[in-house]
């Protein structure tokens, strides 16, 4: 019996320490490095502890370059994601959920096909249909687009959720006359918090995250999203390490910074029932 | 039951609306396009009718990149399944600092892919590169070797970066199935003597089967999507060595300029899901057991 504990510490150290090396270093690498000076980023002795510290590439990105301008296109396009793959999606999860509707199998189903549907498959015809419809260059065309990936994956989440409410909450309501709508807007959502908190980080980091039909769909500078922006400097001949690496950071800052507030609900979500 | 029917229609209609809408309408257009010979956007072609379907067959790159495309899936099956499982069975465990451990093992998905790709081409960088210089101290390579610069280097490193991405996020989905098992099995099978490998074999894995069902179907589709780490490392080089599917409907209709081909691509390889969807639902589906 001690033999076989002592097998599974000795496993379970190693593979923490695995975890931690392969998952969670090259985050401390690549935000040590942002601060360091050019020379040290490209130095061929590496040095796990930084030895020069400066903040000039991040003068550069914040005052020298249209960071602010991509910011601002990436704010606007996953919060209108967000906040329309929410709406849409609580109201499909509750009607799934709670209104056996002839069909609904049938729905969820597709929902769960949709949700691992190629979406380059798709980039070339939406291109097409967008030019037609004049939709080219607009927000609107990557919110569109964000919320049709998004929002399956919500759904489902969302239904384990509101399947945690027990129904004599909602009965109770009904016989002291609620209507459906008070019902939902005063019990269902208030008591799914949790639920729409974790599902509104998804569909944000889902947005936030979008490259390719944000690529595509977008010509004009001045709407730019931050991971074309920043693809742009990734595919120039002469790479400037400083400058990217403090794009990437800071890029990365807005979705850990909404993981921090509401990230142990998303991951209590994933881990506690979503799935059932 | 027929007010259940017409509500429960109207609560889901806005969202089903939405995603036949954008899915429906650009496929029938796909469709259209494949018939006719339009090369470059706005111009129109004349009918070919099936053409473009049969040239497809015969040329190499469309062979060419649906076996990348097999390996690709193939590989980060292999590679995903091997760190998902580490990462969920080892913090399945109690230890100090577990719950800040759970919470942020998904950092590497929550950022954005340009990031991912930023970050490995720093750590891999064949000048500079941390990797490279730790396995030459410790002597495994005599120099620094350039990851992307060889089709089979190149192949292998995209797969394990696109692998680290996704592993943590899978990790989490299998936990949920680890969470759903009866503690209960792991004592009984205690006492008739079980090893912690015996138990992994005949209780844990068999009681995962509906989440791994889910895993290997949504799981398979999703890596066969995965464009942007490819095309932002390799642009599908070197010598097409790890140009997919995706990256080849992409390379067909925007620096090509031939719509009609991208669009039959993109039928044949919908077809070509469809069907793989349809087999891997009839013969792996798991029993309802309730």
């Amino acid at each position: 019996m001690i033999k076989e504990n002592n097998i599974k510490l000795i496993f379970l150290s190693l593979s923490l320490l695995l975890i931690i090396l392969i998952f969670f270093f090259p985050f401390f690498w690549i935000i040590t490095s942002s601060f360091k000076s050019p020379e040290e980023i490209i130095a061929t002795s590496t040095t796990i502890i930084p030895r020069s510290f400066t903040l000039e590439h991040y003068n550069k990105i914040l005052f020298n370059s249209d960071f602010f301008i991509y910011l601002k296109n990436s704010l606007i396009v996953s919060f209108s994601s967000m906040i329309i793959s929410i709406i849409l999606s609580v109201s499909a999860a509750y009607g799934l959920h709670k209104l056996k509707f002839y069909g609904n199998k049938f729905v969820e189903y597709s929902l769960l096909v949709t949700y691992a549907f190629p979406g380059v498959i798709l980039l070339v015809p939406i291109y097409l249909l967008f030019a037609k419809v004049n939709l080219l260059n607009s927000y609107f065309a990557l919110i569109i687009v964000n919320v049709l990936f998004a929002t399956p994956f919500a759904v489902w989440m969302l239904k384990a959720f509101f399947k945690l409410i027990p129904d004599e909450i909602e009965e109770a309501a009904y016989i002291d006359g609620a209507s459906r709508y008070i019902v939902i807007s005063k019990i269902i959502v208030p008591l799914a918090t949790p639920g729409i908190a974790s599902v509104s980080i998804f569909c944000f980091i889902i947005s936030w995250t979008e490259y390719l039909f944000a690529s595509i769909l977008i010509s004009g500078d001045d709407l730019k999203t931050l991971p074309v922006g920043l693809a742009g400097i990734v595919g120039q001949y002469q790479i400037d390490w400083g400058f990217l690496l403090s794009g990437a950071v800071l890029a990365s800052l807005p979705v850990i910074l909404l993981f921090v507030f509401i990230g142990k609900y998303f991951v209590s979500g994933l881990t506690e029932g979503a799935v059932k | 039951m027929k007010k259940n029917n017409i509500e429960g229609w109207l609560f889901v209609s806005p969202l089903i609306i939405w995603i036949s809408l954008i899915i429906l309408a650009p496929i029938y257009i796909a469709f259209e396009l494949s018939l006719f010979n339009v090369k470059i956007i706005g111009t129109s072609g004349k009918f070919v009718g099936i053409e473009n379907y049969i040239k497809l067959f015969g040329k190499s790159k469309f062979v060419n990149a649906s076996l990348n495309s097999l390996y690709w899936i193939i590989g980060n099956a292999i590679c995903q399944t091997f760190f998902a499982f580490t990462i969920a069975l080892t913090i399945n465990y109690k230890f100090p600092g577990k719950k800040i451990m759970a919470n942020w093992i998904i950092l590497s998905f929550i950022i954005p892919t340009v990031v991912v790709v930023v970050i490995w081409k720093l750590m891999l960088s064949s000048s500079s590169g941390v990797i490279n210089s730790v396995l030459i101290d410790i002597g495994i390579l005599d120099e620094a070797t350039g990851f992307f610069s060889s089709p089979n280097k190149a192949f292998i490193s995209l797969v394990l970066i696109n692998s680290w991405r996704w592993s943590p996020f899978l990790a989490l989905i299998i936990l949920s199935g680890l969470n759903s098992i009866n503690r209960e099995m792991y004592d009984a099978s205690k006492v008739d003597g079980a090893n912690f490998v015996q138990q992994f074999l005949f209780i844990t894995f068999p009681n995962l089967k509906s989440v791994l069902f889910v895993l290997g179907l949504v799981g398979t589709l999703l890596s066969f999507n995965i464009f942007d780490i490819i095309w932002l490392i390799t642009k599908g080089g070197p010598s097409s060595a790890t140009t997919t599917l995706p990256l080849l409907i992409y390379e067909t209709a925007f620096t090509k300029f031939r719509i009609s081909q991208a669009a039959t691509l993109s039928i044949v390889t919908s077809f070509l899901l469809l069907l793989f969807s349809i087999i891997f639902i009839k013969s792996m589906a798991p029993k309802e057991d309730d």
